[in-house]
């Protein structure tokens, strides 16, 4: 997820913005050795300046420039508008320094090896949280990526520069040092980005997207009581990761009524309206069961996805009526519920979109004779109609499917930690963060 | 059980006929159920129907039928005692009677 390594990178620049007097600290008894310690932080400096470039070029197609559209006047020739985007400014500078500079980006070794002096460590977790952040600006995810979200990203990597420059005017003196090319440039390119920003409404929600460890089925023995369903729940819906067949996603559809309805009375004790909720959905399976009768197909499992839910309903049927459901395990289940709601109605809509599920036919009816010479047999054909017109995939879509909600997103504690390491500075006198000379 | 996966099975008319006069009885004790548990056992045994004949179903149609369950029971069953005639196993139609005569048991109280 960009909101776990975006924060890693920003803290440890952060600690990295509070250090001063770096001579100091890189602490060496020979010219060489410092030598070879700012070396070092230039390969940790050249990776976190290649994932810089990578997000500016994963958010640069969403960047727009906040210049209000001007009045179209019918005499001027279309496209000649001179403005420049500050962003592409900025990758530009990004791209530039990343060039300019003879260091190659650390190696998986110096990565992933501990240095002995605290300072350097510290790039190299920045580095490291650099390199893990490509995952999640790549080219998939920027995909997924909406306009605010870009201008959230650009805002970051204004911030992360920013940063870079401040920290490379004060590492000038280090033995072999070689600074970062057109330094002034960049600095007023990422300030230019930062306040562009600024001007629109940053989303960051971008802290959710990228990349997510897979989720797993819970094994090992039962939880106990309440929890022993939210196991089996949890499992379901990851379990129906492979398709069902109709017969399986009846029985699932099954099981998810009864939870939804047996659990409904528990959540009452805390939540009302939950309550409410779960009511309703226990209702919309039962339309969805009637109306999945006349549904058939024998493409797809599920099988391992059925037994959880058999599970699940089994468990909860065995717990005792006065247990109490903690608000936690409730909003887990909701969360589930609405993941699992997402599925099936992926499920359902795919399923009869491409042929996997079909409908039944009615069958022929025989009439009794009425005096007639010849009675052909009265025949109803189905007519070809398209899927959205079956009533399935009706309640799917107006009932079933959950409502998107944005999720609550803030910038977080680290960029602005970040901001207001940018411009730290020593106390004079007894500067706690110096060390003793 | 009839249902072979892999070999064709054929269902004639008359079987499908009686078929389908089964899965619309089960829909209507599963629509007029007491409990929502009752209907969820109905709609089980509807189910295991359903897989026994291979989801080679015709459909169910509940509209217009007695809303007296003890009738639809009695009819439910016949239907489905009636469907050893065309070649299901008759071991396998007894657990799906017997499953309906549960489910029965748990919409009666």
């Amino acid at each position: 997820m960009y909101g776990e390594t975006g924060a890693a990178i920003r803290a440890e620049f952060a600690a990295l913005l509070r250090q001063h007097r770096i001579q100091q600290r890189l602490v060496g008894t020979t010219t060489k050795e410092r030598e070879e310690l700012g070396g070092l932080i230039r390969t940790y400096r050249q990776t976190v300046l290649v994932w810089l470039g990578q997000a500016m070029r994963a958010a640069s197609p969403l960047a727009f420039s906040n210049m209000p559209p001007a009045q179209p006047n019918p005499f001027r020739a279309v496209g000649s508008s001179g403005s420049h985007l500050s962003a592409t400014e900025l990758a530009r500078a990004i791209d530039l320094a990343k060039h300019q500079s003879s260091a190659s980006p650390a190696s998986t070794h110096a990565l992933a090896t501990p240095n002995a002096n605290p300072m350097v460590d510290r790039w190299r977790l920045a580095a490291r949280a650099a390199a893990l952040a490509e995952h999640d600006t790549s080219e998939q995810v920027s995909a997924q990526m909406t306009a605010p979200q870009a201008q959230a990203l650009v805002g970051d990597v204004a911030a992360l520069t920013q940063a870079l420059v401040v920290l490379d005017q004060r590492y000038k003196n280090t033995p072999g040092w070689e600074p970062l090319a057109q330094c002034a440039r960049l600095g007023w390119a990422s300030l230019a980005a930062a306040l562009d920003v600024n001007l629109g409404q940053p989303d960051y929600a971008i802290d959710h997207l990228g990349w997510r460890p897979k989720t797993k089925v819970i094994t090992g023995p039962v939880r106990p009581g309440i929890l022993g369903v939210l196991q089996a729940q949890h499992n379901l819906v990851i379990r129906m990761k492979s398709v069902p067949n109709a017969t399986n996603l009846r029985l699932v559809v099954d099981s998810q009524r009864l939870v939804s309805a047996h659990l409904a009375p528990y959540a009452a004790r805390i939540d009302e309206r939950l309550a409410g909720r779960w009511t309703e959905r226990a209702e919309t399976y039962s339309v969805i069961q009637k109306e999945l009768r006349e549904i058939g197909g024998l493409l797809g499992k599920g099988g391992l996805a059925v037994s959880e839910g058999a599970n699940a309903v089994a468990r909860l049927k065995a717990l005792p009526r006065d247990t109490i459901v903690e608000p936690r395990v409730v909003s887990g289940f909701q969360l589930l519920f609405n993941r699992l709601d997402h599925r099936i109605a992926d499920v359902i809509e795919d399923g009869v979109q491409q042929g996997a599920f079909f409908k039944r036919v009615t069958l022929p009816r025989l009439v009794g004779g009425g005096g007639q010479l010849v009675r052909p047999v009265r025949e109803r054909f189905v007519p070809v109609t398209p899927a959205k017109d079956l009533e399935v995939v009706k309640t799917v879509r107006e009932r079933l499917r959950p409502k998107n909600e944005p999720p609550m997103s803030t910038p977080g504690p680290t960029r602005v930690d970040l901001h207001s390491a940018l411009i730290h500075r020593p106390t004079r006198g007894g500067a706690v963060d110096v060390p003793n000379v | 059980v009839a249902f072979h996966p892999g070999k064709e099975s054929i269902v004639l008319l008359p079987h499908a006929q009686t078929l389908a006069q089964a899965r619309s009885y089960l829909a209507a004790l599963a629509d007029q159920a007491s409990t929502i548990d009752a209907s969820s056992a109905y709609e089980r045994v509807l189910i295991e129907l359903d897989r026994i004949q291979g989801d080679e179903c015709p459909s169910a149609d509940a509209e217009g039928l007695t809303e007296d369950r003890a009738i639809l029971l009695a009819v439910a069953t016949s239907a489905l005692e009636e469907l050893e005639q065309y070649g299901v196993d008759p071991l396998t139609v007894e657990l799906v009677i017997a499953m309906l005569d549960d489910a029965y048991a748990l919409d009666g109280t």
